[in-house]
């Protein structure tokens, strides 16, 4: 399936992995990992799973620079280049600026750096609301949007900014099933070639969105052995496979949850 | 379904006459069981005068009421002005830096607790002119809500979006200016509808505190006037002006802020639930 591209994609080759050495945070006075080695591959989409509290978003947002990774503690791109600045962020609700129409959501990192052309951005932003099937809804005002529809203007959002990394934390946890179930089918075709980190509770979403899965556990945490679901995501629900995958990841999330 | 519609409508045609006609209807009645009250017990004026008799000086005292009106409009309104710009911009300093918010924010506290009219007699002997002075003291009033609000709202910002804002890169103005002042924005309003009504208050009591040093001024000095020569029925006059000019500023402030949420805040919104 091919889409027209709005604009200039900067994945033609594939994004590079993300490495973390030896990142360490606490949070509270709870050490929530220390040492924390991991490799990210870069134009996948790996999946993290855990229990509550162990500490996955705190390592997106390490990830991402909100958080600093600690004395000795490094998190760089696979092609040597930081990844702070390169990020483009889908969090949990949906966090939309109420104040501003689809189109502006979508379209505030222009904005915000500074750059005119605003009649290009504009055309930019419905171009994607489009994409994710919001045609029509570009002046409306997030409030009268539902919650589907808005986690979708987050989604265009996140597509908006083209940037190598995107880091998801539980983008979809909010949803109804059948929504998350579209939602699913729409980040991850949107979202091919750049390399994905997506927090979730879900062990079926990560077995559908993820090449690659990881149960994180502990504390302070480390990330378990990777699981790697068969065939291409969005993967089809209905293969056996992924059913028996889903035993054992529910298996490795109860003793991470009993360890805790 | 084809039926649940028109008569949802109806019920909220309804609803919107009964707004109007409720009150208004209450207000009727009050006013004519008053005016018989009076008559059938033959009440003298200088003790309580009727609604007709209130509404007979307000056109024949016309002349002296309405500078008295003007003087207290303006200075409720330059207060206001006033207090509208102090407590932005403090609100704005104080969501720059938690020292300063921490430094300052209690005296703002003190400032508001402390009941005007104790301070007023003060503000008088301090400042020589009574305008001036009547001035400060509405603006000590109508400025703390504005300040407690808007900080309050420059606070509340979504935390998600302020990291969102990081990650591409916002600079504190930007995000004071894109997100912050946006999401203060309600909060805003409910301080200035607050402030609107007690910036009146603030320059009645200051009035009312000058005595007749603040001859020549607004309304609440012709009450005092009023009541010094036992012409009651002008006092009444006085004091429904003063009433009306509350209500008028309460439905202002109202209107400004629904206008300016009605397209994104949950208080404005029509829902159809």
């Amino acid at each position: 399936m091919t889409f027209s591209a709005p604009a200039p994609q900067s994945h033609n080759t594939p994004s590079p992995d993300i490495l973390v050495h030896a990142a360490r945070l606490s949070y509270g006075g709870d050490l929530l990992f220390d040492h924390l080695d991991a490799r990210f591959p870069g134009g996948r989409c790996t999946c993290l799973l855990g229990p509550s509290g162990v500490g996955k978003s705190s390592l997106l947002r390490l990830i991402a620079g909100l958080a600093p990774p600690g004395a000795g503690g490094e998190v760089i791109g696979g092609d040597g280049a930081p990844v702070t600045g390169r990020v483009a962020w889908m969090g949990q609700t949906e966090p939309l600026m109420p104040w501003l129409s689809a189109r502006g959501n979508v379209a505030i990192g222009p904005r915000l750096r500074g750059e005119g052309g605003y009649d290009a951005a504009s055309r930019r932003a419905d171009a994607l609301l489009t994409r994710v099937g919001l045609a029509g809804r570009e002046r409306d005002r997030p409030a009268t949007l539902s919650g589907g529809m808005r986690q979708r203007v987050a989604l265009a959002r996140t597509l908006f900014e083209d940037r190598p990394f995107v880091l998801m934390d539980e983008p979809f946890s909010a949803l109804d099933a059948i929504t998350r179930f579209a939602l699913q089918e729409e980040a991850a075709r949107h979202l091919a070639g750049r390399t994905v980190l997506l927090v979730t509770h879900d062990p079926l979403e990560a077995l559908r969105l993820g090449h690659v899965v990881h149960v994180m556990a502990g504390r302070p945490a480390i990330l378990g052995a990777p699981i790697t679901p068969p065939g291409d995501p969005p993967r089809d629900l209905k293969d056996a496979r992924l059913l028996a995958l889903q035993g054992e990841l529910l298996d490795r999330l109860a003793h991470a949850a009993a360890a805790a | 379904m084809s039926d649940a519609a028109p008569s949802r409508e109806r019920s909220e045609r309804m609803l919107r006459i009964a707004r109007v006609v409720l009150p208004s209807a209450i207000a009727l009645a009050s006013l004519v069981a008053w005016e018989a009250v009076v008559r059938v017990n033959a009440i003298p004026h200088y003790i309580l005068p009727g609604p007709l008799m209130i509404a007979k000086t307000l056109w024949t005292d016309w002349g002296t009421l309405q500078p008295a009106l003007l003087v207290t409009l303006r200075i409720t309104f330059l207060a206001l002005a006033v207090a509208v710009v102090g407590g932005f911009a403090l609100a704005v300093l104080f969501a720059q830096s938690e020292w300063i918010e921490l430094s300052f924010f209690p005296y703002a506290v003190i400032l508001q607790v402390t009941p005007i009219i104790a301070i007023a007699p003060l503000i008088l002997i301090y400042v020589d002119n009574t305008h001036v002075a009547i001035l400060i003291c509405a603006w000590i009033v109508a400025f703390f809500p504005i300040l407690s609000n808007t900080t309050l709202g420059l606070h509340s910002a979504d935390h998600n979006l302020v990291n969102l804002f990081q990650l591409y890169g916002a600079s504190r103005w930007q995000v004071l200016r894109y997100l912050r002042i946006p999401a203060a924005m309600p909060y805003f309003l409910g301080g200035l509808r607050i402030a609107g009504g007690l910036s009146l208050i603030g320059s009645v009591v200051a009035e009312f505190a000058a005595g007749t040093a603040g001859q020549g001024s607004g309304l609440a000095f012709r009450i005092l006037e009023s009541g010094y020569r036992l012409n009651i029925p002008r006092m009444f006059a006085a004091l429904a002006l003063i009433s009306f000019t509350g209500i008028l500023i309460f439905v202002l402030f109202t209107a400004i802020s629904h206008l300016a949420l009605r397209r994104w805040h949950e208080s404005a919104v029509k829902r159809e639930n």
